[in-house]
């Protein structure tokens, strides 16, 4: 059977190449190049942390025995939920990785609550995010401090409440590609299909949040910064907005000086766990039924917890 | 999706992401300098694993007959297609580095974070200084010494027109990590008249005192008067 992709794919490049050389000259709208100036930036620094992810993802399916999982984590989900809160704390990287790695997880047996967990804490409270929050705050420790416990406490609220709430026909456990035979095989399998579906997620993500970048101006923030709670909230919606890598999201926090050190703290700990490009990804990671739960309530509990934690330490 | 179309397409993008990194330098339009190398090896990759899939499809295609066995799991995502807009984007648009249009808004956003307040080494008399805008911006409004008060300074930046008559703003973008999460720094000229938006000029002047101790600080562009404009072509690296 003559499949026609192939075709519809050569199809794609002549549109390139003729492209390239017709449409190029018409295509120099201002707002039009800004929008896609923030695509491609998104895309192309997410891409690394992506390809990153999918490769730990799909070396876990393909090379670490479930076994590995059942005695590494506690027996007892409840246990098993901070301690994989807590291990997020050794993958450098940022949300793009963790979804594919939590996935990957669940796929090898992981508890859900405890992947969602995992998925949660890791692009937050990782070394090289509490570093660069370190550095973005010059002066003020209190803010990783502040950043890192508010957002382990979210993980593993946010874990615990699946794991006594959820039901497990919400959650599509994302299917392994049948065995391919070797070890290696099954690794190029998992990870072409990893990267291709969180790619074109990704790629949805980039889209919406380059757009909400060029259509909402930044003064209608600006006009909320000096009322308490609205600014909190007016920060964690820029926040989801703005999709902002959580190796990054720090020097902006840091740019915002008319804001109040919680509602910082509120983009801080929201941006890594619930943003456009994120539930994108987990759209179709997890499916609908499970975005449409989880994600509302991790914004609530985000903003909740930076709340609290803010009133306590900044 | 075939597989065949899969590892095409990863052929595609990769080859997309290492003609931006490792073959030109327009990744500067997106990203910071230091994340070459992570480009690189994610657009390697990709190519890499798109290379080995079409030359599995292609021994696997010259074997049909013997080949029987796990082509049930051949059908990808659709949504993998989406995959392919950036491409368009990288050849078709060719976007820019962030210009005026970013930096459009009159009202200057919060002030970028100054490392150390007061902690500004003096400035040479009876010479030019060279300095980033956002070193020439916390000088201006987060130094108590007044360090910018009668020196020479030189400031490189894109034109941004003003509603004002009497000024026009030389601007640059701050990146933290990539283009979107880009902050304007804008400083207004005065005393000069205004190239074309979005030209990259060389401002040498001095910075105008506002001779006010307390001001709404962050929503103002300092000023500085102009003494000459050069125009220069645009920096490779766009973003400050």
């Amino acid at each position: 059977m003559a499949p026609v992709a192939p075709w519809l794919f050569a199809v794609i490049v002549g549109l390139l190449v003729f492209g390239r050389f017709v449409l190029s000259p018409y295509l120099t709208a201002p707002a039009l190049q800004t929008w896609a100036t923030i695509f491609v930036a998104i895309c192309v620094q997410a891409l690394p942390f992506l390809v990153f992810g999918v490769l730990l993802s799909a070396a876990i399916t393909a090379f670490v025995p479930p076994s590995f999982w059942t005695k590494a984590l506690p027996k007892r989900p409840i246990m098993a939920v901070p301690i994989a809160g807590a291990a997020g704390a050794v993958l450098p990287g940022c949300e793009c990785a963790s979804v594919p790695v939590a996935s990957g997880l669940m796929a090898r047996g992981v508890t859900p609550a405890a992947a969602l967990a995992f998925l949660l804490a890791s692009p937050a409270i990782n070394p090289v995010v509490v570093v660069a929050t370190v550095v973005a705050f010059p002066g003020q420790p209190m803010m990783a401090v502040a950043r890192f416990g508010a957002s382990l406490l979210v993980a593993v609220l946010a874990g615990w409440l699946w794991l006594r709430f959820g039901r497990s026909d919400w959650l599509r456990i994302p299917s392994r590609p049948a065995d391919a035979g070797s070890k290696w095989a099954n690794f190029r399998d998992a990870m072409q299909h990893d990267f291709l579906h969180a790619g074109g997620f990704l790629v949805v993500g980039g889209m919406t949040a380059a757009t909400m970048n060029v259509i909402v101006p930044r003064s209608w923030l600006d006009a909320v910064a000096g009322v308490p709670w609205l600014s909190v909230l007016a920060l964690a919606l820029l926040a989801v907005i703005l999709s902002i890598c959580s190796e990054a999201d720090a020097f902006v926090a840091a740019s915002l000086t008319s804001f109040s050190p919680t509602a910082r703290l509120a983009f801080l700990v929201v941006g890594p766990m619930v943003d456009l490009k994120l539930i994108a990804l987990q759209t179709g990671t997890f499916g609908r039924r499970f975005a449409v739960r989880f994600v509302p309530v991790t914004f609530a509990l985000a903003v909740l917890v930076s709340v609290a934690v803010g009133g306590v330490l900044l | 999706m075939s597989r065949l179309t899969q590892s095409l397409l990863l052929v595609l993008l990769g080859g997309a992401v290492l003609r931006i990194s490792l073959l030109s330098t327009t990744y500067l339009n997106y990203v910071k300098p230091g994340f070459r190398p992570f480009l690189v090896a994610a657009g390697l990759v990709v190519f890499v694993l798109g290379l080995v899939g079409v030359y599995q499809e292609w021994r696997k295609n010259s074997h049909e007959d013997e080949h029987e066995h796990g082509h049930g799991h051949g059908h990808g995502p659709g949504v993998a297609w989406l995959l392919t807009l950036p491409v368009f984007a990288i050849f078709l648009i060719a976007p820019p580095a962030l210009g005026a249009f970013a930096a459009r808004s009159e009202e200057v956003p919060a002030r970028p974070p100054v490392a150390a307040l007061d902690a500004y080494a003096p400035l040479a008399s009876g010479q030019v200084t060279a300095m980033p805008l956002g070193e020439f911006i916390g000088r201006a409004w987060g130094d108590s010494g007044r360090s910018l008060a009668g020196r020479q300074v030189r400031l490189t930046g894109f034109v941004v027109p003003s509603k004002k008559k009497d000024r026009w703003y030389v601007a640059r973008i701050q990146i933290a990590c990539c283009a979107a999460d880009g902050i304007p720094l804008k400083v207004a000229v005065l005393d000069a008249d205004a190239p074309p938006e979005n030209t990259w000029v060389e401002v040498t002047g001095t910075w105008v005192d506002p001779k006010l101790e307390e001001l709404p600080k962050g929503t103002v562009a300092p000023e500085l008067s102009a003494g000459s404009v050069t125009v220069i072509p645009a920096p490779v690296e766009p973003y400050e």
